[in-house]
């Protein structure tokens, strides 16, 4: 069945229920459905394959057990699908004990990593749906789709891609999600090699990692089982929010990774930055970190005083440059604020960056391409970790002929990257035509060397868009961006007073 | 509102000629030594008949001087270690040479503006001829403080001086544009009534705090050093007064786009849908075609999914604004046709006729065409643009400058943050010499339809929302 069946389907069957309010809400009673559907076909799959596998969900909490039913009178619902899903399955299944006649015992006891996966994702999961007959009509609808053909299951992947995509055409978790060619882009520049391991601390609903396992996938030989073996420890990574972190886990799951390696967690809190070492680090990293985000005491306190910035999409740069290998490589998303970011904090980490790292690349991505989310301006960094930054190449990618702006119905695609790749291997200044003589000249490519970057004073707001258009961001944004802005200016304007407080000194 | 660029610069200046802003310095000797060393020279000079014998400066008195100074300076007349360089000439015997006015020079700064030579400046009457090095100094309107180092020879005209001097001549010119030496010549030209012009006699009263001549160097020195940063500084200030300028404005435009987009109100399955309220105006809009209260308008083009300026919930519906509005064009009334004795109905002429909700009635006409209704959005569309108000009189005549809105079962309010929205855009698009807003324009204009009951919603959140936006811009 289509995307838009199965959703309409889906929206049909939940607006009839008084307990499922708005798209948040759907998602969450969506997303546990999935995930024990899932867990329940692959632990199917290892009961063939693996010699004494024992799934790890008890017997009776198993979707074999409660949600399928050869005929409508074998399946439970109503009052009854009520009560064993709110006070049996989601209790059970999040490692609490339950009441059976008198006696009081914990049925999941197991502590193996695939069992706490199961606890840590269904620990905080909430039933929304209030009528019973409608949630067996929901399940049932899941119960349509099929995964036991790789082509189906293909298909369901798709599936589940496509309403990520379109959760974030709604606005809802439309931080969790980065388009598809953009992390397809940027993953096939940091080249991840089989054999090794790719990083994304902020990792959303895995669009990094799904991109990364889908580049290595293509290095797996047919046949080739140590291969195969190799991608189940190809992908790890982190995530503090619970909706993107099953979102996350399930497209993990649905892409063929038995146990995700995925922490449950701040990442920014997860140590103290200088102790990251051995199998902390990895071969490559690959994030996305969300914007306007506030950094937390407990982000603060794990970070040394001179990288201690506010926001937390910084203190993922100085995470990310930390917890790479010597040689390993890397790519970052991140807006504007901190290219052209001035304050002690944000010149502290891009130093760090520039010394620890050569960051050879930075591609400034068109305004809308995140739209309807947001309208940001984003740029890609790549980084090399182990020798510092001596020169930096700027590539401003422009919006394609025949779009105005991108959006819900017109959305980035990979093969508006061509351009980009042609570039990148045969790198060369691109001048900007000039319709105005007097005009300054501008350039839509350039290398830059790190003389030229401290002496900006490490602005790296280079071939940037010439004309700006004026793009209305959300009131959350022009609030955000007001501040950061004023914040830069201010602590430009105290920097300067100092010197020249410094200067007066001098007699 | 003074920037604090330009406080810094007075202050830095002030420092400077008090003796704050570097050490004295000892062996660099005294200004008193200095003082006599100069006299001699002149003195020198005068026996030898190179300089004509001047009148003795006043002495100073203890209560002239402005402030105090360090042991190693000395308080003396400007000009008695200040020359002014009178030397008179014809132009026509200078036509290449470069020529410095008033208006070649910028106030305050000692910055010279591009100027031209003799001969493009058509200088007919006497001018001085001025040596590269001299200070030139406009005497004419002083207070616009104008001084510069001429960095060439030529020709400056009489309103100004060419001054030469044994000092440093940026501590000079630095001194010339500062507080304490303007506020002197304030006073001593004080009881001027007609042209303010200073003479050497009133500047012959003025005083100048003198360093040590090496003293004055480092003092030049550090002032250009503090100049520069102090300029960095006004970059940044101005653009933080550009930033905080700005935003009031990015916050509404935000809001009003938010509200557009359904994203400050929640959508709510009871409101129904706008796909089921515009076949409710179509229908309604039938009606009133056949009754003969609307005229049939040619229909246009369907909408582009490329014209679709940003998504919007799946309960709205993109139209064109025709397709939920009636619109009437004014016509102008000939002056036979109006009255001033309040006959008949309002005749409303333009945006002076809007005063924010009150309209002001000055003319009246008995015999009324282009009328418009109570509840109906007025819109200047010529001469002062943009401007809105919905109609609270009866009946009213417009002229050709204003249009009249009439929303078919769509609320007017919202209707009226739409279009004030888009008012820039209008004006940009009107395509005659006249600018203004077009007919075919207005009508065209891709409108996001809400469910009415969400209409409603919106208005009343813009109408709480805005408001802040107004008392940030007040408040800076």
């Amino acid at each position: 069945m289509s995307l838009a069946s199965l959703i309409k389907r889906l929206k049909d069957i939940m607006r009839k229920d008084i307990g499922v309010d708005g798209d948040a809400q759907r998602l969450a009673q969506i997303v546990w459905m999935v995930f024990l559907k899932v867990m329940d076909y692959k632990e199917e799959e290892a009961e063939l394959t693996v010699d004494g596998y024992v799934p790890v969900i008890p017997e009776g909490y198993r979707w074999r057990d409660w949600a399928v039913g050869a005929s409508a009178r074998d399946q439970l619902t109503g009052p009854d699908l009520l009560d064993f899903v709110n006070n049996k399955l989601i209790p059970v299944l999040g490692g609490n004990p339950i009441t059976v006649n008198g006696e009081k015992f914990i049925p999941f006891e197991k502590t193996d990593p695939r069992s706490m996966m199961v606890k840590d994702f269904m620990g905080d999961c909430v039933n929304y749906m209030k009528n019973g007959y409608l949630l067996r009509d929901v399940v049932n609808l899941f119960n349509e789709v099929e995964f036991d053909d790789s082509a189906k299951a293909h298909e369901f992947n798709d599936i589940y891609e496509q309403l990520l995509r379109g959760l974030q055409a709604a606005g809802t978790m439309g931080e969790f999600y980065t388009n598809r060619a953009i992390t397809d882009f940027a993953i096939s520049k940091v080249n991840p090699q089989l054999g090794g391991a790719l990083a994304d601390w902020a990792m959303g609903t895995g669009g990094f990692l799904i991109s990364a396992l889908n580049y290595m996938q293509a290095q797996v030989k047919p046949g080739d089982v140590e291969g195969q073996k190799k991608l189940q420890k190809a992908v790890r990574g982190g995530e503090a929010k619970p909706m993107p972190y099953k979102l996350g886990i399930t497209n993990l799951l649905l892409h063929g990774i038995d146990l995700p390696n995925i922490r449950y967690g701040d990442s920014l809190a997860e140590k103290s930055l200088n102790e990251f070492r051995g199998s902390d680090l990895v071969d490559y990293c690959a994030l996305n970190p969300p914007y306007g985000g506030v950094a937390l005491p407990e982000d603060l306190a794990s970070f040394p005083a001179d990288k201690r910035s506010s926001e937390t999409a910084d203190l993922f740069v100085a995470l990310a440059v930390k917890r790479l290998k010597p040689g390993g490589r890397g790519v970052i998303v991140l807006p504007d604020g901190f290219l052209f970011g001035t304050d002690n904090a944000k010149v502290e980490i891009k130093k760090y960056l520039l010394k620890e790292c050569n960051l050879h690349t930075v591609i400034r991505l068109p305004q809308s391409c995140f739209a309807p989310y947001t309208s940001i301006a984003t740029n890609l960094l790549f980084f090399d970790k182990g020798e510092n930054t001596q020169e930096i190449w700027f590539y401003r990618l422009d919006i394609p002929e025949g779009y105005k702006h991108f959006s819900k119905t017109k959305p980035m695609l990979r093969e508006h990257f061509a351009c980009v790749d042609e570039w990148w291997d045969n790198r060369r200044e691109i001048v900007d035509e000039k319709d105005d003589e007097a005009k300054s000249t501008t350039y839509k490519a350039k290398c830059y060397t790190i003389d030229e970057i401290e002496a900006t004073g490490y602005s790296l707001d280079l071939c940037g868009y010439p004309v700006k258009e004026k793009v209305i961001l959300s009131p959350e944004e022009t609030m955000t961006q007001f501040i950061q802005k004023r914040t830069a200016l201010d602590a430009a304007m105290d920097k300067k007073l100092e010197q020249i407080k410094a200067l007066l000194g001098v007699k | 509102m003074e920037s604090i660029s330009q406080e810094l610069r007075q202050s830095v200046l002030q420092a400077a000629i008090q003796g704050k802003l570097v050490e004295q310095r000892p062996e660099e000797g005294t200004a008193e030594d200095l003082y006599k060393q100069i006299q001699a020279e002149k003195q020198a000079l005068i026996k030898a008949g190179k300089l004509k014998k001047e009148k003795p400066l006043l002495a100073i008195a203890e209560e002239e001087k402005p402030f105090d100074i360090p042991e190693s300076w000395k308080w003396v007349r400007f000009l008695s270690v200040v020359n002014i360089a009178t030397n008179l000439v014809q132009p026509t015997g200078y036509p290449d040479y470069k020529h410095i006015a008033p208006d070649n020079i910028e106030k305050g700064t000692g910055k010279l503006l591009p100027c031209k030579t003799v001969a493009e400046d058509n200088v007919a009457s006497a001018n001085h001829f001025f040596v590269e090095g001299q200070i030139i100094y406009s005497k004419i309107r002083p207070l616009l403080r104008k001084a510069v180092i001429a960095p060439f020879n030529g020709l400056c005209s009489a309103d100004m001086y060419p001054l030469r001097t044994k000092l440093d001549s940026q501590y000079i010119l630095h001194y010339l544009l500062s507080d304490a030496f303007n506020h002197q010549i304030a006073d001593v030209m004080s009881n001027r009534v007609k042209m303010p012009k200073i003479n050497q006699e009133e500047m012959s009263k003025v005083l100048l705090p003198l360093p040590p001549l090496t003293e004055q160097r480092r003092i030049v020195n550090r002032v250009k050093e503090l100049m520069a940063l102090i300029d960095n500084l006004e970059k940044i200030e101005n653009e933080l007064r550009a930033l905080h300028q700005a935003f009031p404005g990015d916050m509404k435009a935000a809001l009003l786009q938010a509200a557009m987009q359904g994203r400050l109100t929640k959508q709510l399955p009871e409101d129904g849908t706008a796909q089921d309220l515009y076949k409710e105006i179509q229908t309604e809009k039938l009606a009133m075609v056949a009754a003969g209260k609307l005229k049939k308008e040619k229909s246009l083009p369907e909408i582009d999914d490329d014209e679709k300026p940003f998504d919007i919930p799946d309960n709205w519906t993109w139209v064109r604004l025709n397709s939920v509005i009636s619109l009437l064009s004014g016509s102008d009334l000939t002056p036979e046709k109006y009255n001033a004795q309040s006959n008949g109905i309002p005749y409303i002429t333009g945006a002076s006729n809007i005063d924010g909700p009150d309209l002001i009635i000055n003319r009246w006409t008995t015999s009324p065409n282009n009328i418009a209704h109570e509840g109906d959005l007025l819109l200047t569309c010529k001469g002062t643009v943009g401007k809105t108000h919905i109609l609270k009189e009866k009946d009213v005549h417009i002229a050709r400058q204003i249009m009249a809105i009439t929303p078919i079962m769509v609320d007017t309010l919202y209707v009226q943050y739409f279009i004030e929205n888009q008012v820039e855009a209008l004006k940009a698009k009107a395509k005659s010499m006249i600018p203004g807003i077009e007919r075919e324009n207005v009508l065209k204009l891709i409108f996001p339809l809400p469910p009415l009951a969400e209409q409603h919603r919106i208005v009343e959140r813009l109408n709480l929302l805005l408001p802040l936006c107004d008392t940030m811009q007040s408040s800076l």
